[in-house]
């Protein structure tokens, strides 16, 4: 449930925000009055530690401050900016007029438009580095031409429908432009509900008080991607979450799912979470139940839409659910701030709230047929962008879950590398790789010695630079392909070569990869001539796994930096294979 | 009642202490009384009394005591 604007209004006015580790800048550019947004976007972020300062154009400003590259809205540097419009405004007379146009004229000036929306997004990217969200234009409900709107060579609905579509194109091929579906809000919530006739003609208001909360929670999905705030996994109970019913008790055949009214409920809920799967939610189980029982219903109920392979871990036993979400967030590697927990039983929503804040713990309503709609309305599984990596994702940490049973029945270390059979493939950076490239360095914390970040375009620049080596690892095994998970980013001198970024994703440390692309790049070195090499380690909260990386491999420590003397023997870990592309 | 309910609403919607809202209060002498918090006005008494003001209402508004007026003509008692 929203909270109305006045009490948006009244919590903004006493935040303190001093203190929060993470700021976000964020412009909102409008051509009709959006008071009251600005609270509500800083109430909600300060909900997430982040903190918020804002810039808001004057009434009906958004031309001027975009145009001029010394206006004070450039000055001001957002992270992101939300350019509102509204088809009113933007059409201007021919709202009403456009059908008295002739066939010609109407063309002409739906170009100029849509030339004019160009023109814009022109210059924001000249003069910004920034994100633009630009909303799109909601298609009235009413036509003038009445029932015969379809039947008009070039109706107002029509129009407003192309200018709608230039702006996608648009936003296909500019990185930094987003275009949020305006039209869609409208029509999910009712145009009769958002645009209040007296409101409008009162103060200019196209978004009406009571729903401009739910606008603001939409515009927060684009403020968690960038802030990092967003989810990247589910954890799910099992009986009245995932079907209907106790297994233990109920056994077998007598749980609800599929046939009966509330099975379907619980069948589309499971299509839908089988759906963010696909994208790259990973998908956890955590049950208190006899294992046999459950695993039954997973493996073999005909109705079942996720399966075994679906979960990157499994928990089901009789243990305290908040040690079992400890033990997931363990098992696969993801902060308990990544987390999103769906559990019936108010008892374990409450423990799991208490014991751990961070995670988003969901307030299950009653009756399963909410589920499913619960799921679409959560804003926070969006990204930027995905990556192949990121729609593979489900599938990798199932195969991770099987290297971990693998690893818990060998005895040692070595039997269990060598049994995984890894392949490793050194590939140079190109322009498929670089949007991952530059994604590990912006996330990998743990096993990384220099923490840089580097957006995508700063690493296209090393790629193209002759005094740079950008590379990049893919490492497969018996269980399949973990994907692109290392980079190393050289900087060439005439007799020595730095290190300047070496990371390796968290779910393949600890199997000697990073050794095995250290060897390779002291090969390359040794062939090209040169005689040392030279690399950092920049301690941070994060990079313990790193830190005796260097000294263990036989760099030898001078002053700031570690050193590998090129004439000293290279070692190769012998149980996993390189291949050079 | 309702000139307890108003007074709440009031003080709530411009911050104010309830001791501080009387017949007389309005736009003149309550800073936050602007023109869009005037509106949020409209909309939160409009919620809480389940009535819808006519725009010559709303803009004709100049004290607590022309609220209390109107609302008395939508039956408001």
């Amino acid at each position: 449930m929203e909270k109305s604007l006045s009490e948006y209004i009244g919590l903004s006015k006493n935040i303190d925000n001093s203190n929060y580790s993470k700021k976000l800048k964020v412009a909102l550019l409008s051509s009709f009055t959006l008071n009251g947004l600005n609270e509500i976007l800083h109430v909600k972020c300060s909900d997430m530690g982040v903190r918020y300062q804002s810039y808001i154009s004057g009434y009906n400003q958004y031309n001027q401050e975009l145009l001029n590259p010394e206006s004070d809205y450039y000055k001001f540097c957002p992270d992101i900016t939300f350019l509102i419009l509204d088809i009113r405004n933007f059409l201007g007379d021919n709202f009403h007029n456009f059908h008295i146009l002739s066939d010609d004229a109407k063309k002409e000036f739906a170009k100029e438009k849509i030339n004019h929306l160009e023109n814009i997004i022109q210059n924001f990217e000249k003069n910004s580095n920034s994100k633009l969200v630009i909303t799109n234009f909601n298609i009235p409900s009413y036509s003038p031409n009445g029932i015969i709107e379809s039947k008009i060579k070039f109706g107002l609905h029509e129009m407003i429908e192309k200018i709608n579509n230039s702006l996608r194109d648009i936003s296909k091929t500019h990185n930094s432009i987003y275009v949020y579906d305006f039209n869609q809000f409208v029509s999910k919530h009712g145009e009769k509900n958002i645009f209040d006739y007296r409101q409008f003609h009162l103060g200019d208001i196209q978004i009406t008080f009571n729903f401009m909360p739910y606008f603001g929670y939409e515009l927060m999905s684009y403020i968690k991607s960038i802030t990092g705030t967003n989810r990247k996994c589910i954890v799910l109970d099992l009986d009245n979450t995932l079907w209907g019913g106790v297994v233990g008790e109920d056994g077998f055949d007598g749980i609800e799912l599929g046939q009966t009214a509330n099975g379907k409920a619980f069948v589309d809920f499971q299509k839908e979470l089988l759906s963010l799967w696909q994208q790259g939610i990973i998908l956890a189980i955590n049950s208190k139940n006899n294992f046999d029982d459950a695993m039954k219903v997973i493996h073999e109920h005909p109705e079942m839409i996720l399966r075994e392979k679906n979960f990157a871990s499994i928990q089901i036993n009789w243990n305290d659910k908040a040690q079992n979400l400890l033990q997931i967030s363990d098992e696969i590697n993801i902060g308990l701030n990544s987390i999103v927990f769906f559990d019936d039983d108010k008892l374990n929503q409450t423990r799991i709230k208490q014991e751990f804040p961070e995670v988003l713990t969901i307030e299950l309503p009653e009756d399963p047929s909410e589920f499913s709609p619960l799921l679409k309305e959560l804003n926070d599984f969006n990204v930027l962008q995905r990556t192949d990596e990121d729609t593979k994702r489900g599938q990798m940490y199932t195969e991770q879950r099987k290297r971990k049973e693998l690893e818990k029945s060998v005895s040692n270390l070595d039997d269990f590398l060598k049994e995984l059979d890894i392949k490793v493939k050194m590939k140079k950076s190109n322009e498929f790789l670089i949007p991952r490239i530059s994604q590990l360095t912006l996330k990998t914390n743990q096993f990384n010695l220099t923490t840089r970040r580097y957006q995508e375009e700063e690493i296209k620049n090393f790629s193209s630079n002759t005094k740079f080596i950008v590379g990049c690892a893919q490492v497969l095994d018996k269980f399949g392909d973990n994907g692109i998970t290392g980079v190393y980013i050289i900087k060439k001198n005439d007799k020595s070569w730095l290190i300047d970024t070496f990371l390796l994703s968290c779910r393949i440390m600890g199997r000697g990869v990073e050794n095995a692309i250290l060897s390779q790049i002291l090969l390359d070195a040794q062939k090209n001539g040169i005689d040392e090499i030279q690399a950092e380690f920049i301690p941070t909260q994060k990079n313990q796994p790193a830190e005796n990386f260097l000294s263990d491999f036989g760099f030898k420590k001078q002053d700031e930096m570690w050193i590998y003397k090129l004439n000293n023997e290279i070692k190769l870990p012998n149980h996993l294979k390189v291949e050079i592309e | 009642m309702i000139d307890n309910d108003v007074k709440v609403i009031i003080a709530k919607v411009f911050s104010i202490p309830e001791s501080e809202v009387n017949d007389e209060s309005g736009p003149e002498n309550i800073e936050n009384w602007d023109s869009f918090n005037g509106l949020i006005l409209v909309d939160e008494l409009e919620n809480h009394f389940k009535i819808k003001f006519t725009i010559s209402e709303i803009t004709d508004v100049k004290n607590v005591a022309d609220i209390k007026r109107h609302l008395k003509n939508h039956d408001v008692s």
